[in-house]
């Protein structure tokens, strides 16, 4: 048995007797996923983080977004800045427009922070029905937002 | 005399074995890196898409006075798409088995721009009206080619069931 040979598994025996791996292997997957990362590499990096809880559509779209008001359209929840607001289930059949409970949370926080801006983003879910958006999008111009702007994944 | 002055004068390990590079600090190097720019990396660039809401709607009213003037309206719907100028239907394009024809709208909106140019007083503007059902990544597909068309300001609306009717 020759015990200095490589074995198939790229693990060898060096003459003192103890089992080296085989690390230029390593190296190279290393280098290559280095070369990789280094060119993904984003100086500017995104401003917004989309919420965990959405799949945002895809869009052609390139322009850069700003720092605004967010409200979180997910399947079941309407969210804004990460907090609960409402459920979309109770508001999906109704006829009326206004989520009161999104309405009152808007006014609040546009009183507390003495806010007159009328921009605000909406990050929505890609399967969410039209009509909530609708919804939503009626409640934020009753408080006072009418310029609007919707979250969407870039594409490549 | 040997002419060969390089076998004579070839460095040798002590032990007269082949010299190793020692890559563990390299290895260790990459490591790092790899962990750095992996936590460091963007691989979902976001961007955005402003819209507006009809001049009807909310707290934007129209304050203008006279004549409403002409749109080019897309009605997205389940059953059919829908060029829309005023109350009159331009274009209808069927809906087969949920597969929407975005090409063909997209031929159609190119089309119809040139020809109501004249006609409407809003040229680089278009309002998207959906129904109810229609996913929102649908809406913004149809957002995107209204973009793509020359159509820089887009609005967003409520769709009837048969727009010539306003029903």
């Amino acid at each position: 048995m020759n015990l200095g040979k490589k074995t198939s598994l790229g693990l060898g025996r060096s003459s003192t007797g103890t089992f080296r791996p085989q690390l230029t292997s390593l190296v190279d997957v290393m280098a290559i996923i280095l070369v990789f990362l280094i060119k993904t590499f984003s100086t500017e990096g995104n401003i917004i983080t989309p919420s965990s809880d959405l799949e945002l559509p895809v869009s052609t779209s390139t322009k850069k977004p700003t720092p605004r008001w967010s409200i979180e359209i997910a399947r079941n929840s309407v969210m804004s800045e990460g907090t609960f607001i409402a459920s979309t289930r109770a508001y999906a059949k109704q006829d009326s427009l206004l989520i009161p409970e999104l309405f009152s949370w808007l006014e609040n926080k546009r009183r507390l922070r003495a806010d007159t801006t009328s921009q605000a983003l909406i990050q929505c879910d890609k399967e969410v029905p039209y009509a909530i958006v609708k919804k939503v999008m009626y409640t934020c111009s009753k408080a006072r937002f009418i310029d609007f702007s919707v979250l969407v994944i870039q594409e490549e | 005399m040997k002419l060969s002055l390089f076998q004579e004068n070839r460095l040798l390990s002590e032990t007269g074995e082949n010299n190793e590079i020692d890559i563990a600090p390299v290895m260790n190097m990459f490591i790092v890196l790899v962990t750095f720019l992996i936590s460091m990396a963007v691989f979902t660039h976001v961007a955005i898409m402003e819209f507006t809401l009809p001049p009807n709607v909310g707290a934007g009213l129209d304050q203008s006075k006279g004549k409403p003037k002409l749109r080019l309206t897309v009605r997205v719907g389940s059953d059919y798409m829908g060029i829309v100028l005023g109350d009159k239907l331009l274009d209808s394009l069927p809906v087969a088995q949920g597969k929407f024809p975005f090409d063909t709208l997209a031929a159609k909106l190119q089309m119809r721009r040139k020809e109501t140019a004249p006609q409407s007083a809003f040229q680089d503007e278009i309002v998207i009206a959906s129904r109810d059902e229609i996913a929102f990544k649908q809406v913004i597909h149809v957002m995107d080619i209204c973009r793509e068309t020359g159509f820089s300001k887009v609005g967003l609306s409520s769709a009837t069931v048969n727009p010539e009717a306003g029903k």
